[in-house]
């Protein structure tokens, strides 16, 4: 099966005046449909860089980054914001609700983005995902009225809420109490073996670590090592 | 789609009460949007109103005239008096090719000047009438004696109240103020034998009263008066808001003049009776008080003082007559008739009414209300267009209102004449006249001279006969040929083919329909290109001069003030939208990372301060609306002569149609949208990146 995700040397560079600030590295990396990958290391080791670029909202300033087989930095603006939409979901550490509108139609929203479906079927699928998540009963909440847990699982709904064949998420659990984040991360991997979505989250929590099929380790933007976690039991002992 | 729109208005909706700047825009949106909805309904009534008083009382919906005119038509004149217009030649061409026009229903032919008249002073009419008594008397006319007695008993009233004033003169100033040759001149009048002598030298006497006494009683009027010429009864026909209000109209066909009654008013009336009816309007119409306002108490001290006009007019018998009603009526023994008025003129908020209807029923019967009378003949000067004076006999026969600018001194100061006195007046004398005019120079034995031979033929012939004083006899000169030449041209009655085959100025154009104008006046344009016929075409805001620009210059004021709100406004919302769009890019950095495109962001900000627009605009003009309502229910008073004018009468009810509603809220979107443009621009800018930027 090809990869979902195809990284070749990959450099990128920040400029901060006159200085050039390298975030990566000639970074390589290849990831496989249903995987569900955790990208770890300390901060600054170019963590949300590298996810930034997987996620086509931003690009490389050297090597090839491949998302579903489109090699990104031969795509327009308007067609990387077309295959944000239509591949991948984003998990942000902050949630980022759109605080204006419920539950429900925060979930809606990629939905109406997208175009793809009509009310019905919308409905169904948002339904279907609240119940999933178990946030049907607060549908017509606002963000504002809910805790860190139950928007994170906002969040993951509506990542998921257009089928996407790659989730990121950055830092999902950082704004979330231990036992909080490990029920999104349950959540998330029920998700991964349920409808075969492939995950990659960031995080430096050696608990959501352990819940990774692989490790990505970076240290000052290169890839230190790309191995198997430690399994949960192992952990617990 | 719509689904799609459904969100960005919620979420515009969600925004809008989510912060306190948007309220102020939203005050600033509903002001402006009332503004424009209250004033351009107005401006749009006012434009109505006027229109049709000024489109049916003397413009028409189109005027013509030459376009080889040195100044625009100007129907209300214009700073500097008259405009100069070349004359349409041939009025009767020009009038049927109009009438071919389809939508031109009339075209009523036209002249305006003006002239300045010499209204007389009292004791000028008084003389005129004994002079007109001496004149029959002369032609052996009998049983005038009683008729002559009492004449001169007026005269010798107006010569005793001529004498008392200079006694009381004397009192105060120098002897030598005062010119000896009057004070000699009044003492030989006031001698029974200046009067003993009269009947023998009636003309001798006459002129002696009208050169030395007269001039001493200075109350004489130059009077401004400003007419329209044209076709009587065709004019009366085609301007529908025009009423006869005293007398009749010119009988068709005849030579005539019609005064505007606001003028007759408050050129020709009695001043204090004018001051009185000020009053009484004042108190009656507009509630105001005596005590207090300078206005109305300066009529009232002027008119305890100047009762002289009145005084000078009676002659014995009805000084008599007066001062008997008033002792009567005022409960006074008060001997002399001055004191008398005096003492009934000084009026209070108490006692004026009564003291009103005294005067119009005890003392105004013996009074000429009025200097011209309807049934008179007015003479009038002025100036032809070359510059010479003419002068001409017409007959009043009435007086006319404009109905809804009848006491507006811009539009009804205008009077109306026939076109064959204007014509004469203006120096392109009728057919007739120009026949009599030849007939008197041959008479005269006047014949045309070469210039390069003028010197000669003047005086190079035989000596200049010597010439010898010889007594003028009045009767003949005053005699039998002027008079009936003027009763001729009074009684005389011309065809319409006569009226109109002649010069006149300008055309009034009356339409089926009001809407009609541009196209109409494209029309004229190509026909007069086309015919030769040298026409000019303009609509009658254009032919309202002054009046018609100060409309257009109170819109363009209007729409100045609601501008700068509208700059403001946008200005303010442009900052705000921006401060908002600067707020919010972690949420319009997270749409676009999960696949919203630009011009979803673009229509996010955009439908936000639409909705905003809408809500507080439609708050706006639902205000303006309610405003409108009230203004038209109770209509908004005339504050002066300019604002009756535009009113169109004493009161202006407005109205509001839908579609300045519409043009209001027209006005709001496109405010609103081009002050978003610039935030939903750097909305769509916002990358995706933002998103992923934790917010702590």
């Amino acid at each position: 099966m090809p990869p979902i995700v195809s990284i070749v040397d990959v450099v990128k560079e920040y400029r901060l005046g006159k200085v050039v600030v390298p975030a990566l590295q000639g970074v390589s990396l290849e990831v496989h449909p249903g995987e569900f990958i955790s990208v770890a290391g300390p901060s600054g080791s170019g963590k949300t860089t590298l996810l930034n670029l997987i996620g086509c909202v931003d690009t490389a300033t050297r090597g090839q980054v491949s998302v579903g087989g489109n090699d990104t930095g031969k795509l327009s603006e308007r067609q990387l914001t077309s295959l944000r939409l239509d591949t991948i979901g984003f998990i942000f550490q902050s949630f980022n609700l759109v605080s204006v509108l419920t539950v429900y139609q925060n979930v809606e929203l990629p939905l109406l983005l997208a175009r793809r479906l009509d009310s019905a079927e919308r409905r169904g699928r948002v339904n279907g995902l609240l119940e999933q998540v178990g946030i049907a009963s607060h549908e017509r909440h606002r963000p504002s009225e809910l805790s860190g847990g139950q928007r994170q699982r906002v969040a993951v709904a509506r990542a998921l809420v257009t089928e996407p064949k790659l989730v990121l998420a950055d830092e999902p659990t950082a704004n979330l109490d231990s036992a909080t984040g490990q029920n999104i991360i349950d959540l998330m991997k029920e998700m991964n073996r349920r409808k075969g979505t492939t995950f990659i989250f960031s995080t430096h929590d050696p608990k959501v670590m352990e819940h990774a099929n692989a490790v990505i380790r970076l240290s000052d933007g290169r890839i230190a090592g790309r191995d198997l976690p430690r399994g949960p039991a192992e952990a617990r002992a | 789609m719509i689904s799609a729109f459904v969100v960005l208005v919620r979420i515009a909706l969600r925004n809008l009460f989510a912060s306190a700047i948007n309220l102020v825009i939203g005050a600033i949106i509903l002001f402006g949007t009332a503004l424009v909805v209250v004033g351009g309904a107005l401006l749009d009534s006012v434009d109505r109103a006027m229109s049709s008083s000024v489109i049916g009382s003397v413009a028409g919906h189109l005027q013509v005239y030459s376009a080889a005119s040195r100044d625009e038509l100007a129907l209300y004149g214009d700073f500097g008096g008259e405009a100069d217009l070349s004359p349409i030649q041939d009025f009767p061409k020009v009038k049927r090719a109009l009438l071919s026009i389809e939508g031109v229903r009339k075209v009523v032919p036209m002249g305006i000047n003006a002239a300045l008249v010499a209204s007389g002073n009292t004791v000028d009419l008084v003389l005129a009438e004994l002079r007109e008594l001496s004149n029959r008397k002369a032609k052996k006319e009998t049983g005038l004696e009683g008729e002559l007695e009492a004449q001169k008993q007026h005269v010798r009233q107006i010569i005793r109240v001529l004498r008392g004033d200079l006694e009381k003169s004397l009192a105060v100033m120098d002897k030598s103020a005062i010119e000896p040759e009057d004070l000699a001149a009044l003492e030989q009048v006031s001698k029974d034998e200046f009067w003993a002598g009269f009947d023998r030298d009636p003309f001798g006497a006459l002129e002696f009263l009208e050169n030395r006494v007269a001039p001493q009683v200075s109350d004489a009027d130059l009077l401004y008066l400003r007419y329209v010429g044209t076709d009587l009864g065709e004019f009366l026909r085609s301007f529908d808001r025009i009423r006869i209000v005293d007398g009749g109209p010119v009988p068709d066909g005849k030579r005539g003049f019609l005064f505007a009654k606001f003028f007759y008013e408050e050129g020709l009336k009695l001043k204090t009776a004018r001051r009185l009816d000020k009053i009484h309007e004042a108190l009656a119409q507009s509630g105001k008080k005596i005590a207090g306002d300078p206005v109305l108490e300066r009529y009232v001290r002027e008119n305890q003082s100047q009762t002289r006009d009145i005084v000078l007019q009676l002659g014995p018998e009805k000084t008599r007559l007066a001062i008997e009603r008033l002792q009567r009526a005022l409960l006074s023994k008060e001997q002399e008739l001055s004191a008398l008025l005096s003492s009934l003129f000084a009026t209070d908020d108490s006692n004026f009414q009564e003291r009103y209807r005294i005067f119009y029923e005890q003392v105004a019967p013996l009074l000429s209300l009025y200097r011209v009378r309807v049934g008179d003949t007015l003479t009038i000067k002025a100036f032809t267009r070359s510059g010479n004076v003419r002068s001409v006999n017409v007959k009043v026969y009435g007086t006319f209102a404009m109905e809804g600018l009848d006491k507006s001194p811009l539009a009804a100061a205008a009077n109306l004449m026939d076109l064959m006195t204007f014509r004469d007046l203006y120096g392109f004398p009728s057919a007739e006249t120009a026949e009599e005019i030849s007939a008197m120079k041959a008479a005269a034995g006047a014949k045309e001279v070469d210039r390069s031979r003028a010197e000669e033929e003047l005086f190079g012939g035989a000596l200049v006969t010597q010439g010898s004083p010889v007594a003028i006899e009045e009767s003949a000169v005053l005699g039998v040929r002027p008079r009936s030449r003027a009763e001729q041209l009074e009684d005389r009655v011309y065809t319409a083919e006569e009226i109109e085959s002649g010069v006149v100025l300008n055309a009034a154009v009356l339409l089926d329909d009001a809407g009609r104008v541009p196209g109409v006046l494209r029309r004229i344009e190509e026909l007069s290109g086309r015919e030769r016929l040298g026409l000019k075409a303009v609509s009658w805001q254009k032919a309202s001069g002054i009046l018609g620009q100060m409309a257009t210059a109170m819109k363009a004021a209007l729409f100045f003030s609601a501008g700068i709100v509208f700059v403001i406004a946008m200005v303010i919302i442009n900052n705000a939208m921006m401060m908002a769009t600067l707020q919010r890019t972690q949420t319009i950095g997270t749409l676009r990372a999960i696949g919203a495109q630009r011009p979803f962001v673009l229509s996010m900000v955009l439908v936000e301060t639409l909705v905003l627009g809408f809500l507080f605009g439609g708050g706006g003009a639902l205000l303006g609306s309610l405003v409108m309502l009230l203004l038209g229910a109770r209509g908004i008073p005339a504050f002066d002569d300019a604002t009756y004018f535009f009113f169109s009468g004493p009161r202006l009810f407005p109205t509001l149609e839908v579609a300045q509603i519409a043009f209001a809220l027209g006005i709001v979107t496109l405010v609103s949208i081009v002050s978003t443009l610039i935030p939903a621009v750097v909305a769509t800018r916002v990358s995706p990146v933002v998103a992923m930027q934790a917010e702590e």
